[in-house]
């Protein structure tokens, strides 16, 4: 029977949120726990039953809210800059006071980070690390800085190590066929979610459910179910209205800002409409190989933020032409200076933005404002 | 060929650099190493320079390129492993051969010398490791720091140490600095005029540099180079920031540090993540720590009174 996409979510929110403290009161996890950055080669965890748990994620749940100043404020008080990154800033503020909406999530019994995405991650880590006295692994990707096979075989020996530390810490032997189905079922998400994206630019899409839909492409991406949640909202869409004309199609060139209920600012695109976003397609990750050491390595190494310029600049151009954006709004955020960079060159009008995804004070809406009228005039004379 | 280097990841051995100290640029951007910013300054708008390296280290500097890619200038980045195991000796050692093939390419030349560069970079080391080892015991922290950022600057088979030995022991309270490269080397002098004397650090460009572990000539020479500066004092770029700790606060024990004023650059993610865990050891150790955050390469903030202030806390 096919399952709706309302209880598809429900299925992987509870099965990803069983364990934090608001609802194990006390229980320990059955399995073994692991802290992890939003691109770690999750399928070797899923192959071995150990669980994983996102921190960046659960600071975007935590900003989405509304609790995020209180826990921000409270990793000041640790010394903690606020010039540093906010996932970690809200994150730090949630464990010490262990405070957030569903609790905490259980403690890790390892800590692993990679600097696919940016390096800030790994520091970051480490100071979890600290806190918990536990072994941290971080996984080092080249990727454009070297050769592909030079990056391919370190990358694979990362890989093959990191895999021993993880069996002796389940005590359990990995199955290279469990860790190939996992990895087909993490190609599956990629290939259905595309299709998602893919209805983006054509029908009347509301961009929150993309925000929040690619939250499953992150957390849960090798589970069978994923798939079949994206097919199902792909499905949905592909019976909505086409878009509205009347609107001025624009791409959103940044991370959603998780605090809004909207996640974007509705409040300054009226006549606007959001008709791509380079987010929602960060986590289409390329498992193309031979086996399934080099289809992890491709799939992590060639991450967006890992790319060198020109390929970031290639990718994104195309992003935006299928979205047929006239204009971008460019995110200039201040936990993020991996991505601003990649506006560069697009070929596009762009009307630049100071926010930050977590912390709400970063926004000077009424400066927004203004820039999105000007912007308007831009597009309209050309 | 001048090249312009941002971090002590670029092997000298290789080829002469220039060691980036600091530039009153044109060049803001927000959120971003002000640091780094003026090393981007420096390559666009100084004409005498016609390359950079950089590491891909930290997120100011692993988005580099995309700033200066419209220099028209040689343009390069070195990895940095968070591991020195025989997998990441390894690939150091390839990404420095890709690194020496780059630059004879670039400037069509062929480099031979590597051999002898190493061997002056031992020694030169080994004679900063002396004076090192002589802070506040006759050797002025100011002037030992200086010397280092001078020789940085000068060809290698240029470089001539000079001595810069006091012949007195230093007095006032002992303290250890931590922290990034010291662009602006002005603020020693105030932290020795406000009556402290320095006897340590893990800068970079001293502690880092001269206790490199010496780069054998012998077998692959590549190799070699990599093993030394994956086995040199981490950088917390490298993410051991708990070895990194081990052995600074072994240091400071044993130099009977009175107190730790820690220099950073706004925006620096990798020191305000280190200074977080800093902070408690050393208030576990009821060691007082000041923290001074610079905003660009030639901040020439007024610390008297802040410093002042810390020396007599202690």
């Amino acid at each position: 029977m096919e399952q709706s996409v309302a209880r598809l979510q429900a299925q992987l929110m509870k099965d990803y949120y069983k364990d934090f403290s608001k609802y194990t009161k006390g229980r320990i996890p059955e399995h073994k726990v692991a802290w992890v950055t939003a691109f770690t080669p999750v399928e070797i965890l899923e192959a071995l039953d150990i669980a994983y748990y996102y921190p960046e994620s659960y600071a975007a749940v935590i900003a989405a809210s509304g609790k995020e100043q209180t826990l921000i404020q409270e990793s000041t008080k640790l010394a903690l800059s606020s010039d540093c990154c906010s996932y970690s800033c809200c994150f730090e503020g949630s464990i010490s006071l262990e405070q957030g909406p569903r609790g905490i999530p259980p403690k890790p019994d390892v800590l692993i980070a990679t600097n696919n995405q940016c390096n800030t991650l790994p520091n970051w880590w480490n100071i979890l690390a600290e806190r918990y006295d536990v072994p941290l692994i971080v996984l080092d990707y080249p990727g454009e800085t070297v050769e592909r096979d030079i990056a391919c075989d370190y990358v694979t020996q990362q890989h093959k190590a990191f895999i021993a530390e993880m069996e002796k810490l389940s005590g359990r032997k990995l199955q290279l066929d469990k860790l190939e189905d996992l990895i087909r079922n993490s190609e599956k998400s990629v290939s259905a979610w595309q299709k998602v994206v893919g209805e983006f630019s054509k029908r009347n899409i509301n961009p929150t459910a993309l925000f929040d839909g690619i939250s499953f492409l992150i957390t849960s991406r090798c589970k069978a179910e994923t798939s079949q949640l994206y097919m199902a909202m792909a499905d949905e869409y592909r019976e909505l209205q086409p878009t509205d004309d009347e609107l001025i199609p624009i791409f959103w060139l940044g991370y959603p800002l998780w605090y809004h209920p909207a996640r974007y600012l509705t409040e300054i695109l009226d006549g606007y409409r959001i008709s791509g976003s380079n987010y929602i397609t960060w986590w289409s990750l390329d498992y193309s190989g031979k086996d399934s050491f080099e289809k992890l390595f491709q799939a992590y190494n060639y991450t967006f933020l890992n790319l060198t310029q020109k390929t970031r600049t290639e990718r994104l151009s195309k992003c935006i032409a299928e979205s047929n954006a006239v204009g971008a709004i460019t995110l200039r955020n201040k936990s993020c200076k991996c991505d601003f960079v990649s506006a560069k060159n697009v070929g596009l009008p762009q009307v630049e933005i100071e926010i930050d995804m977590i912390d709400r004070n970063y926004l000077d809406v009424e400066k927004a404002k203004a820039r999105m009228e000007i912007f308007k005039e831009i597009l309209c004379t050309i | 060929m001048k090249i312009l280097s941002l971090s002590g990841f670029v092997p000298e051995q290789i080829c002469d650099i220039v060691r980036f100290t600091q530039y009153d640029g044109s060049h803001t951007i927000s959120h971003y190493c002000g640091y780094a910013a003026d090393f981007i300054s420096q390559v666009m708008e100084d004409e005498t320079i016609d390359g950079a390296v950089f590491p891909k280290s930290c997120d100011s500097s692993r988005v580099l390129s995309s700033y200066l890619m419209e220099s028209g200038k040689f343009l390069y980045q070195i990895p940095v492993p968070s591991s020195s195991d025989r997998a990441a000796v390894s690939y150091m050692a390839t990404s420095i051969r890709q690194y020496q093939k780059a630059i004879e390419d670039f400037y069509k030349i062929s480099i031979k010398d590597i051999e002898k560069r190493v061997e002056r970079i031992n020694e030169r080391n080994a004679s900063l490791k002396e004076q090192y080892g002589k802070l506040g015991e006759g050797v002025i922290y100011s002037r030992y720091l200086r010397e280092i950022h001078n020789l940085l600057k000068t060809p290698l088979l240029e470089q001539q140490i000079s001595n810069i030995e006091a012949g007195k022991k230093g007095d006032g309270k002992r303290i250890y600095l931590i922290g990034s490269f010291l662009s602006n080397c002005r603020v020693l002098e105030s932290i020795e005029k406000s009556g402290m004397c320095i006897v340590g650090d893990n800068f970079p460009e001293s502690k880092r540099l001269v206790f490199a572990p010496e780069v054998s000539a012998m077998g692959d020479i590549y190799e070699n180079i990599a093993v030394s500066m994956l086995h040199t004092q981490l950088s917390p770029t490298q993410n051991r920031f708990s070895e990194l700790i081990v052995n600074d606060l072994a240091e400071i024990k044993k130099k009977d540090v009175e107190g730790v004023i820690y220099i950073s650059q706004k925006y620096c993610e990798p020191y305000d993540y280190l200074y977080y865990i800093y902070r408690k050891r050393l208030d576990e150790m009821n060691i007082p720590i000041l923290k001074i955050t610079m905003s660009d390469s030639t901040d020439n903030k007024k610390l008297d009174f802040e410093l002042e202030a810390f020396c007599d806390l202690m």
